[in-house]
């Protein structure tokens, strides 16, 4: 299984930089866009099945001062775009329903993507939260025809999360995003190399990324509106005007782009900790909030699609004074129980009773991709806990996380459960 | 000075004089046990006891300990330690001659071979960890049937420390046979023998869990004459175990639970075939090149009368190898199933001849056999690999 990598790209520094005229790709270069289909939407669609088919949005409660976050197609329709007022969107269409934006969700849903993702390439960019650049050169001897790979791919997310998405597959960065915003929604649009020009050379200009409203209107001003007629432009004359970003122009008018992927390392560690409202020495109440911690950072842990080896314990005393403790597992696992026990055990060894607590955390680390290789011992239990961590993440993902919980973190008080 | 040690040095004034070559031998066993990276010094020497024409020199690293002897003439009994290791390579390049030892004031040995002399620095013999002494002997183990034990399970023991329970062999004593169990979780090769033990004080089972260390130096020690036996005792932590020669090793035993193995033997695998062990291995062997550096899997596809073997590595390539099989069992139908090639290839690296693979699918536990079952009875589980 190909490493989930997490990567940045190189966006913000080149539009800073304008860029060198970029050498052309070799042809079996092969860019998949992914582009969830108004995600926020989407997501909350998964948890309100009835307001599907109804403009929704999702922002705010129309009464405030915010932004569309997110708008769903049937309230597009009514003229709502992202970033547009909340108080505008609910003018514009007064029966759409408002919904607030729950970012945690959002990235947990956008975690379990990338790990799909991550199987179909080495390299995957998560450009945003619910955009992601693809590297399919040099995948097809292993995966299949590209066209045939990004179908299955969005399939298997569809199936998986039930979350549509868009695709556009093509050369470059450039033409594949172009080419999965022609395919929106639900779509999925090749761009065969040759084919670059005459696919952009009709859009307007807007429609390639980097060119905002003013350099739209300067290119207007010189009567070019479309690709096309950008693209007729000699280089020499847009470097006149437009100067190194003439240069720029002039090749993405090509679909050409000098983007590279950028790797990130993964996580190295997945934490979390909890400060009391008032310090703790009660023991319950300790174990109850390491019981939580745990199952926090192990939903987590599994949405990343990893196992973790070692399991390090944070107390921080009234008085500041901190300690740190850590146990390293037989093996890596992704299963609560295991986890749970080798924290409580650290901190029934290392804990000073004399002191009221302040602060506890837990943090994995350790972390790798599980194994292909299947244990010898233990095997059938260890796949039944394992199905029953898989199902209590999706009742989680669904309900809510406090909705399931083992025993353990039940009896914390209201105030200490966020 | 304080005056404790002024009085061992007068007492302890060993001396005597050895042939080369049987020094040499002893040495060289010793050897083994000796711990090169030790943060205690006196782990890293040997213990030298000289009494009544015969020399007595052990090593230990707390967990193992050898404890062997050679003839030698001895002037003043006593005793000293000295460097295993310099010393091995000292004696190693004297001539074939008598050696002569002295101990010295402050802990010095001097070593003297025709007109060559050396001194080499010793350490108080009383900071030499005392060993436990053997309770009366259990059983006498054929020599050569407890090492082909040892060679056909000790690969099998898990590498990784933290699995500490699964760091050594579980060996078997019964009246009436003899067993040896190693795994690491993924694989588990389990090597038994009946044999019938004359010994009264066997009259019971006996298991006990020994390291991985240990192991390695039974089959070191285990002498080439077929006819040799093993004295096995043991006590709550330990196992004695005196060879020809009279060399006694003395191992730690490993505590805790050995998992149940017998739970995880394959009953069901009816899908059985015959290849040969050397063909099979020198293709998994080649196939192996190209497998996935971190998964080392190789995909077996068995069909009737062949069976396809195939890996492939995103930066080198891919491999495909058929070869004819031999079908032993009425199931027939075709199985895809992968392992961890470097699995595969300990087992046939311990066997010869036609093997036998038995399989029930791609999700559970395969048995790899010889066919022909010498005196031992060798099965090898594996657990194959996601693919």
């Amino acid at each position: 299984m190909p490493r989930l990598a997490r990567l940045r790209s190189k966006i913000g520094s080149t539009a800073a930089v304008p860029p060198a005229p970029a050498a052309p790709r070799l042809s079996e270069a092969c860019i998949l866009h992914v582009d969830m289909d108004a995600f926020f939407v989407s997501v909350e669609l998964l948890y309100r099945p009835e307001l599907r088919g109804k403009p929704v949005v999702v922002g705010g409660r129309p009464d405030q001062r915010g932004v569309v976050a997110a708008a769903s197609y049937e309230a597009r329709r009514f003229g709502i775009r992202s970033a547009m007022p909340l108080r505008t969107a609910a003018r514009l269409c007064p029966q759409a329903v408002f919904l607030e934006g729950r970012h945690q969700l959002y990235e947990e849903w956008s975690d379990r993507i990338a790990a799909i993702l991550a199987r179909y390439s080495p390299v995957v960019e998560m450009v945003s939260i619910d955009e992601a650049y693809l590297e399919l050169t040099g995948t097809e001897r292993l995966l299949g025809p590209p066209l045939a790979v990004a179908h299955r791919l969005r399939q298997e997310i569809w199936s998986r999360t039930g979350l549509p998405c868009s695709m556009g597959l093509g050369r470059t960065r450039l033409v594949a995003k172009v080419a999965s915003e022609q395919a929106k929604p639900r779509g999925l649009l090749w761009i065969p190399p040759g084919a670059e020009a005459a696919f952009l050379a009709p859009l307007p200009v807007g429609k390639i990324p980097g060119i905002g409203r003013v350099t739209e209107a300067a290119l207007a001003r010189l009567g070019i509106r479309t690709v096309g007629e950008l693209a007729a432009w000699p280089r020499e004359k847009l470097e006149t005007v437009f100067g190194r970003w003439g240069t720029a122009l002039w090749s993405r008018a090509r679909g050409e782009d000098v983007f590279e992927f950028l790797v990130d390392a993964e996580p190295k560690s997945i934490g979390h900790n909890h400060t009391f409202g008032t310090d703790v020495d009660a023991p319950e109440m300790l174990e109850a909030m390491l019981s939580l911690l745990c199952q926090k950072a192990m939903k987590r842990l599994r949405d990343a699609g990893l196992q973790t080896r070692t399991v390090t314990l944070t107390i921080r005393y009234a008085d500041f004074h901190t300690i740190t403790r850590r146990r390293t597992l037989s093996e890596p696992t992704e299963l609560d129980s295991v986890v749970l026990a080798a924290a409580r055990q650290l901190l029934a060894r290392h804990r000073d009773p004399a002191q009221k607590v302040r602060l506890i955390g837990v943090s994995l680390s350790g972390l790798t991709h599980p194994s292909p290789q299947l244990p010898l011992f233990d095997a059938e239990r260890r796949a039944r806990l394992h199905r029953l961590a898989r199902a209590t993440d999706r009742l989680r993902d669904r309900f809510g996380f406090e909705k399931v919980q083992w025993a353990g973190s039940l009896n914390l008080p209201e105030d200490d459960r966020s | 000075m304080d005056p404790g040690t002024k009085k061992s040095q007068s007492s302890e004034a060993m001396e005597f004089s050895t042939k080369k070559i049987d020094l040499l031998e002893e040495l060289t066993a010793a050897q083994g046990v000796v711990e090169r990276k030790t943060t205690i010094p006196i782990l890293s020497h040997v213990l030298l006891e000289a009494d009544e024409g015969r020399l007595a020199l052990t090593t230990t690293d707390l967990e193992l300990s050898l404890r062997t002897q050679c003839a030698a003439q001895v002037k003043k009994q006593g005793s000293a330690t000295v460097p295993a290791k310099k010393l091995l390579d000292l004696i190693r390049l004297l001539p074939d001659e008598e050696i002569r030892f002295r101990a010295q004031e402050n802990f010095w040995v001097q070593v003297i071979c025709e007109r060559k002399t050396y001194r080499l620095v010793g350490l108080a013999k009383e900071n030499f960890p005392a060993l436990p002494e053997p309770p009366p002997v259990l059983a006498r183990v054929p020599a050569r049937l407890l090492a082909d034990l040892v060679v056909r399970t000790v690969f099998a023991i898990a590498s990784e420390e933290t699995r500490y329970t699964l760091n050594g062999a579980l060996l078997i004593l019964r009246p009436e046979g003899i067993t040896a169990v190693a795994t690491d979780g993924h694989r588990l090769a389990l090597a038994e023998a009946g044999h019938k033990f004359t010994d009264p004080a066997l009259r019971e089972e006996v298991r006990v869990l020994i390291p991985r260390k240990a192991l390695l130096e039974i089959s070191r020690l285990v002498p080439a004459d077929e006819d040799a036996s093993v004295e096995f005792t043991r006590d709550t932590n330990h196992i004695f175990l005196r060879f020809a020669g009279d060399r006694q090793l003395i191992a730690r035993l490993l505590t805790g639970q050995f998992p149940n193995y017998e739970a995880v033997l394959p009953r069901e695998n009816h899908r059985v075939t015959v290849i040969d062990s050397g063909e099979f291995a020198a293709a998994l062997r080649r196939v192996a090149q190209l497998a996935d550096l971190r998964s080392q899997a190789v995909k077996l596809a068995f069909r009737a009368d062949e069976m396809e073997i195939s890996a492939s590595s995103p930066e080198y390539g891919e491999a495909s190898e058929v070869l004819p099989v031999e079908p032993a069992s009425k199931v027939r139908d075709p199985l895809t199933i992968g392992f961890n090639v470097n699995y595969l290839l300990d087992f046939l690296g311990v066997v010869s001849g036609a093997i036998r693979i038995e399989l029930k699918d791609e999700q559970s536990a395969a048995e790899l056999r010889p066919v022909e079952e010498d005196r031992l009875r060798y099965r090898y589980i594996v657990m194959p690999m996601r693919i």
